[in-house]
């Protein structure tokens, strides 16, 4: 049971439990929930009219409006379903840098209990894919409270280690989850950005709604190094012997514009993309971007 | 070539290898991160690689460069090549300006200023000596500056054997009795320092810097100010820390008497006090062939004050007399030099007066001569010689004659009257009595000539007249002036003899006269009636003295038939005598000069014929052995010939023998010369004194008892302060390059993208 506590911060899941995870688009669930489905069913939220057609319930039948044309129009309404949402968590030999409390892995792990905690209490389902090169563990999707153990416990066994392919990872995600859903990528990136923004737009193209946490530690943000540095690549073979100092400022410029452009990749495929520094408090920094996100929901 | 003091030092250099030493270190010692942002220290890497290799290796040369410049620094650099010249001067050259003026004999406890200057010369030497080679050194004494002299010591190399070299002259180097300033040396040393215009010159000016010379330096600073501009460093070693008291023989001159054999003569010596206290009982002692025997004490003299004093001397045999004065040992006297002061006198058996007699009887010669030469045991020294006025247009030369006097004179020609004038104007002395043969027309127009002549008044154009006899009037008839003549050789008129004079014809001088108020003409004895009887005025360098009235008195009638004419009852009183005998003493100036000449002067002689200058040597004093040749022989104008001596460097009697002819007689002439007694003066400046002076100079000073050599330039050019500044500039631009190569701390700025948030 320590070990199932692993990722699981109570003052965190404390600090966080009054909000709720919506997806921004419609997904397809297998329970009436808080979400919106692709299907028309019964609900209080009122949709729009429809011209009678044979077959339609009489019970839909809008008979004031008869009333007033002489047509015969159905009421239809929204039907609101359960979020199926699948955390695809990088577990890659990157994940594993980290100086300060956490490293990359660990706040990742973090945020994906965090998230499936909140995600079971609103009686959603919740999935789990932890991933380097390809899929280490898969966890399927339960609605149930004790599933967030068979999360934490995949999450556990899973140490950073190998690279990451994360262009195959969401192709096969897209393939075993064809329902419409919400897909939440916890990677540091550190991939061939090409692939990248391929895999999400395979996933928006099958109507999931995306979402990618950015997790990177702050030494990779600023570059603080001193002194003479040995660098030896988690997933790459090279080795770099320097002055930190000397590359810093090319270093910080090659960052910036790789950050800028994961951002506008995603921003191009609609996904939600937050970078996210594991110096960060983990609550502070979800309750940022949820409220935030859950602003955006209203809206539409 | 660089080269450094401190050789050893230059170990140092290996400090150099420090930088590649930590560089090698610091490989060993970085440290080992795992990244995973391997992606980008790449991209970073790839892109500045070279110019990253390029600046570190740069800032590693910079770093050794600066390490090897400190030690350089320390070592002591000094260029020896055309760059050190280009910068400065590669050899050292240390001038010392040594002042060997006597007063450098300022003596005090056992030691002299000269003997702290010549420790200050060896001082400099050794240390200079010790320093290295690629030094000069030139040693000039003022007084050989002043002599032209090549300086003992010119441009010497400081090498091995310098030190041995320079304390042998040192030691035979001794002060000399000449009062050289020190302007002739610094003219002799910008000669020096034009010949080493490429070399770094140090001078030393070792003196006593008197007040005489220093107190007001005018050109002496300009002088200085001149080294200034030359960029030469100039010290001032003070040999004396204070003035000390001095008496000296100023002057030694015949004051009064004639100068003949057994014939008591006067020497008047002037003796001063330089100190600041006054000087008592100051003993003067007269060294002559029969010995040295005290002949006057001055009791008191007070600072600054020249008391004369007049003592007698009496020589019994005729010829060339030397002699010296000195002073006795006393508390206040720090020089000897100037205690001593050499003359030659010559004393001749009798001294020769012309009486020149226009009467025919030559009654007033007679009266004259009566007068300057009593006989019998009475010796005056004087040897009247009557002549008529014709010897004076005979060209016979005047100058041998101590005086001449013209009387009852009726007429001269031209020849007569210009040999006069030349003989007065040369300093001779000319006393003129009228009588009966006298004309006014003649004296205004030939003798007096408007003033232009010898002649001190013009006469009024008429005959001799009548002094009125006032029996009632009880004031003498003559009404003498305060005037030498009229005085006995106590320096008292005799007023009892003169006022029983009676005059009773005289020739007036035209109405209205005056002596003008400018001019050395004076009356000194008038008539009861205020008519002027006695004039005197200067001529030249001689004196004329004229009475308008006769010698004798009593004198034929102008045209011999009436009764003789009484003009004077003067030649039948005493006073009369004692008059001529002052008269002589007193007519002829050239007497009382002091003939002596200062030493270093150049020494000339005047030769009788052209044939002489072949048999002429030259004595120094102290050396009778070796004659010494002339340095130059001429012609001294006339057609005569003159010989000069210049070695004349040392007080004393110098000799001049010329040989005679075919084995003649040689003819010995004496000469002496003394030192500059305004030399004795040993006032002198402090330091303070010397740069209120000198304001405006830049120099360093020092007492020669603290003088330590503190040069701190080295033989070629110390480039202490060009790799100083090299090394500054080293230093910022590896700071610069180090701040460029992002090895010092900076505020990292936090990339906007990297700054965390939701799109």
């Amino acid at each position: 049971m320590a070990q199932s506590k692993r990722f699981f911060y109570p003052e965190a899941i404390k600090r966080i439990s009054r909000l709720e995870l919506r997806a921004r688009h419609v997904v397809e669930g297998f329970l009436s929930g808080m979400h919106r489905s692709p299907y028309f069913g019964q609900s209080v939220e009122f949709l729009q009219h429809r011209e009678y057609t044979w077959g339609d319930d009489l019970r839909y039948v809008d008979w004031k409006v008869w009333a007033k044309q002489d047509r015969y129009y159905v009421k239809q309404f929204e039907e609101d379903t359960n979020l199926r949402c699948t955390l695809l968590c990088d577990v890659s030999g990157s994940m594993r840098y980290g100086k300060g409390a956490m490293n990359k892995f660990e706040y990742g792990c973090t945020i994906a209990v965090s998230l499936a905690y909140l995600l079971l209490r609103q009686q959603d389902a919740v999935g789990c894919v932890s991933f380097d090169e390809s899929a280490r563990m898969t966890v399927p999707l339960r609605t149930k409270r004790n599933h967030l153990d068979s999360i934490v416990q995949a999450l556990d066994v899973s140490e950073p280690r190998e690279k990451t392919d994360l262009y195959q990872i969401l192709r096969n995600a897209t393939e075993s989850y064809p329902r419409r859903g919400m897909m939440v990528l916890i990677s540091d990136l550190l991939v061939d950005r090409a692939g990248l923004f391929k895999g999400l737009k395979m996933l928006r193209s099958r109507g999931h709604d995306v979402m990618v946490f950015h997790v990177l530690d702050d030494d990779e943000l600023d570059f603080p190094f001193t002194g003479p540095t040995r660098f030896e690549g988690l997933e790459l073979p090279d080795v770099l012997r320097c002055n930190p100092r000397a590359l810093r400022e090319g270093y910080l410029a090659a960052l910036n514009a790789y950050l800028e452009e994961v951002r506008r990749g995603c921003a191009r495929n609609y996904v939600d993309y937050a970078l996210i520094r594991t110096s960060q408090p983990l609550d502070a920094a979800l309750t940022a971007y949820l409220n935030n996100r859950l602003g955006m929901h209203h809206k539409n | 070539m660089l080269d450094v003091l401190y050789q050893p030092l230059l170990w140092g250099l290996v400090a150099v290898g420090i930088p590649i030493i930590i560089h090698l270190i610091n490989m060993l010692r970085h440290r080992r991160v795992e990244w995973a942002a391997m992606e980008f220290l790449l991209i970073s890497q790839k892109k500045h690689r070279t110019w990253i290799i390029f600046k570190q290796l740069l800032l590693l040369l910079l770093r050794m460069l600066a390490i090897a410049a400190i030690v350089i620094l320390v070592a002591g650099p000094v260029m020896r090549n055309w760059v050190g010249r280009l910068i400065g001067s590669s050899t050292t050259h240390h001038i010392v300006l040594l002042d060997d003026s006597f007063s450098m004999s300022d003596r005090w406890a056992d030691k002299t200023a000269f003997g702290e200057a010549k420790e200050v010369v060896k001082k400099i030497g050794e240390a200079a000596f010790r320093r290295g080679q690629d030094q000069e050194f030139t040693l000039l004494r003022f007084s050989g500056a002043v002599r032209h002299e090549r300086p003992a010591l010119l441009q010497e190399k400081i090498k091995t054997g310098f030190d041995a070299r320079l304390k042998q002259e040192l030691d035979a180097m001794t002060v000399s009795e000449t009062a050289p300033g020190p302007g002739q040396a610094l003219e002799a040393l910008g000669e020096i320092l034009d010949e080493s215009e490429d070399q770094r010159c140090i001078v030393y000016i070792i003196s006593d810097f008197r007040s005489r010379e220093w107190e007001d330096p005018g050109e002496l600073k300009d002088q200085l100010a001149e080294l200034d501009r030359a960029e030469t460093e100039l010290h001032l070693v003070h040999c004396v820390e204070e003035a000390r008291p001095n008496l000296a023989i100023t002057s030694l001159a015949p004051a009064g008497g004639i100068r003949a054999v057994d014939v008591a003569w006067q020497m008047e010596v002037a003796v001063k006090n330089f100190g600041t206290e006054e000087a008592r009982n100051v003993h003067v002692y007269l060294e002559q062939e029969k010995g040295r025997r005290q002949v006057a004490t001055i009791r008191r003299i007070l600072p600054g004050q020249e008391v004369k004093k007049v003592c007698k001397n009496l020589v019994g045999q005729a010829g060339p007399y030397q002699m010296a004065l000195s002073l006795g040992e006393n508390e206040n006297d720090s020089l000897a030099l100037d205690s001593f002061r050499h003359h030659v006198l010559d004393v001749p058996q009798t001294v020769p007066v012309l009486v020149v007699d226009g009467s025919t009887d030559f009654r007033d010669a007679v009266r004259i001569s009566t007068a300057l030469s009593p006989g019998g045991n009475l010796r005056t020294g004087l040897e009247p010689q009557t002549r008529a006025p014709g010897v004076l247009s005979k060209g016979e030369p005047l100058e041998k004659y101590h005086s001449i006097i013209l009387t009852n004179v009726s007429r001269l020609d031209p020849t007569a009257i210009a040999a006069l004038e030349q003989y007065v104007d040369a300093g001779g002395g000319l006393a003129i009595f009228l009588g009966e043969r006298s004309t006014s027309t003649f004296i205004n127009e030939n003798l007096h000539r408007d003033g232009d002549g010898l002649f001190p008044v013009p006469l009024a154009n008429k005959e001799p007249v009548e002094l009125r006899r006032e029996l009632l009037d009880p004031a003498p008839d003559l009404q003498v002036e305060n005037h030498p003549i009229f005085e006995d050789e106590a320096g008292k008129p005799y007023m009892f003899f003169i006022r029983m004079v009676n005059v009773y014809r005289y020739f007036a001088v035209r109405d209205g006269w005056q002596p003008a108020p400018d001019s050395d003409t004076r009356v000194i004895a008038k008539l009861r009636n205020g008519a002027p009887l006695a004039i005197e005025r200067g001529f030249g360098q001689g004196r004329v003295i004229v009475f308008l009235t006769s010698v004798a008195a009593k004198r034929p009638s102008i045209d011999g038939s009436g009764p003789p004419e009484v003009w004077n009852d003067w030649a039948n009183n005493p006073a009369f005598v004692l008059a001529m005998q002052q008269m002589q003493h007193y007519l002829c100036p050239r007497a009382s000069i002091d003939a002596s000449q200062q030493v270093g002067s150049k020494l000339v002689v005047q030769l009788d014929g052209e044939e002489q200058a072949g048999r002429v040597g030259f004595f120094v004093p102290g050396d009778d052995a070796a004659p010494i040749m002339p340095d130059d022989v001429g012609p001294s104008g006339g057609g005569a010939q003159s010989v000069s001596f210049s070695d004349t460097n040392t007080s004393g009697i110098y000799r001049v023998e010329i040989a005679g002819s075919d084995g003649g007689p040689a003819e010995n002439r004496y000469f002496a010369f003394n030192v500059d007694a305004a030399e004795g003066s040993l006032a002198t400046l402090t330091r303070d004194e010397l740069a209120a002076q000198l304001k405006g100079v830049e120099y360093k000073y020092a007492q020669a008892e603290a003088f330590k050599y503190e040069v701190d330039e080295t033989p070629g050019e110390n480039i202490f302060k060009y790799l100083l500044c090299l090394l500054i500039v080293l230093f910022i631009c590896e700071m610069l390059l180090a701040y460029s190569a992002s090895y010092h701390p900076t505020a990292r700025p936090v990339l906007a993208a990297a700054k965390g948030g939701a799109l």
